[in-house]
């Protein structure tokens, strides 16, 4: 995975940096902060899964379930009338498909909802051939990856507004799987907590101070 | 037909089924029983609009039945989207 080291007065300038020496634009990287104080932040940028296959390029090595989730998707999108390739992603636990084309928008909807209907119907449909509490992920033009960037990197903010000033952050609604990438962004940090309130589908995340009787607590 | 609102109607099915999502993606963050997700779809079909679209009752009903039975949030999932698609439709 190719990554950089940037530094900068503040977490912008530094991703900055970083991203320069790459040559990458910032929705391709993922940013881990290396280093933080009140004059200089030093944060390392990782490129996203580069070893995804492009456009066009070959499918993946055959695996039995992911190959038999690719097929079928492929068949179910031919049925709908949408052209587009589906990919099996290398190296992805649990089995990713790409979806990839162009004009997919509608394949993805208002905030994901058509891809994550797409991927329900994914999972029933190759339900069979999977193990207990296995699934399929189906994503379209990197939607869900980026989504997951985009979060984890907000996540990254709360938390040193929460470390700078001492106050809980409610972010906005989200949803199940860009909360649990905060919560998985967080769980390390020893100093922030993260959890969550209200009622689906306005379920918000909570990122406050740890306090120490936070160190016992369940999420 | 007076009191409709395919707004409200859409909005508490997809109340239904990010209840559902939340349980097939593990958000991890909560606990959601099959009772809370039966209710969330009870709340559904008491809407005027689930009998003035066709199919909406039905798939509702069905959804309904998986849960009860214990089929895979997927499973409740995708016939929540056909409910939530037939609402779209008819409305």
């Amino acid at each position: 995975m190719r990554s950089a080291q940037g530094r900068g007065r503040t977490l912008d300038e530094a991703v900055d940096a970083a991203l320069i020496e790459l040559q990458e634009s910032r929705r391709n990287v993922d940013v881990k902060i290396l280093s933080e104080t009140s004059e200089e932040t030093l944060v390392e940028v990782a490129v996203i899964d580069q070893s995804a296959p492009a456009i066009g390029a070959a499918p993946a090595a055959p695996n039995g379930k992911a190959e038999i989730a690719r097929s079928l998707v492929e068949g179910l999108l031919k049925h709908m009338g949408v052209r587009a390739q589906v990919s099996v992603r290398t190296g992805a636990d649990p089995i990713t498909l790409d979806i990839s084309g162009r004009d997919l928008g509608g394949l993805i909807g208002w905030r994901g909802e058509t891809l994550r209907a797409l991927q329900s119907v994914t999972n029933v449909m190759v339900g069979k051939h999977l193990a207990e509490g296995e699934r399929i992920i189906v994503d379209v033009e990197r939607y869900r990856q980026r989504r997951e960037h985009t979060v984890r990197e907000i996540a990254m903010r709360a938390a040193r507004q929460v470390k700078m000033t001492g106050d809980a952050i409610t972010l906005d609604a989200m949803q199940p799987f860009e909360r649990r990438a905060i919560h998985l962004a967080l769980e390390g940090d020893p100093d922030v907590t993260s959890s969550s309130i209200g009622e689906e589908p306005e379920r918000r995340v909570v990122v406050g101070p740890r306090k120490p009787a936070d160190e016992s607590a369940v999420r | 037909m007076p009191g409709r609102d395919p707004q409200r109607g859409a909005e508490r099915i997809r109340k239904a089924i990010a209840l559902v999502n939340s349980v097939a993606d593990e958000a991890g963050d909560e606990e959601i029983t099959p009772t809370e997700i039966a209710e969330a779809i009870r709340d559904c079909l008491e809407l005027s609009d689930v009998d003035a679209v066709p199919n909406v009752r039905r798939y509702l009903g069905e959804a309904l039945d998986a849960v009860s039975d214990g089929m895979p949030a997927d499973f409740v999932a995708m016939t929540l989207y056909a409910a939530l698609g037939a609402l779209r439709e008819g409305t």
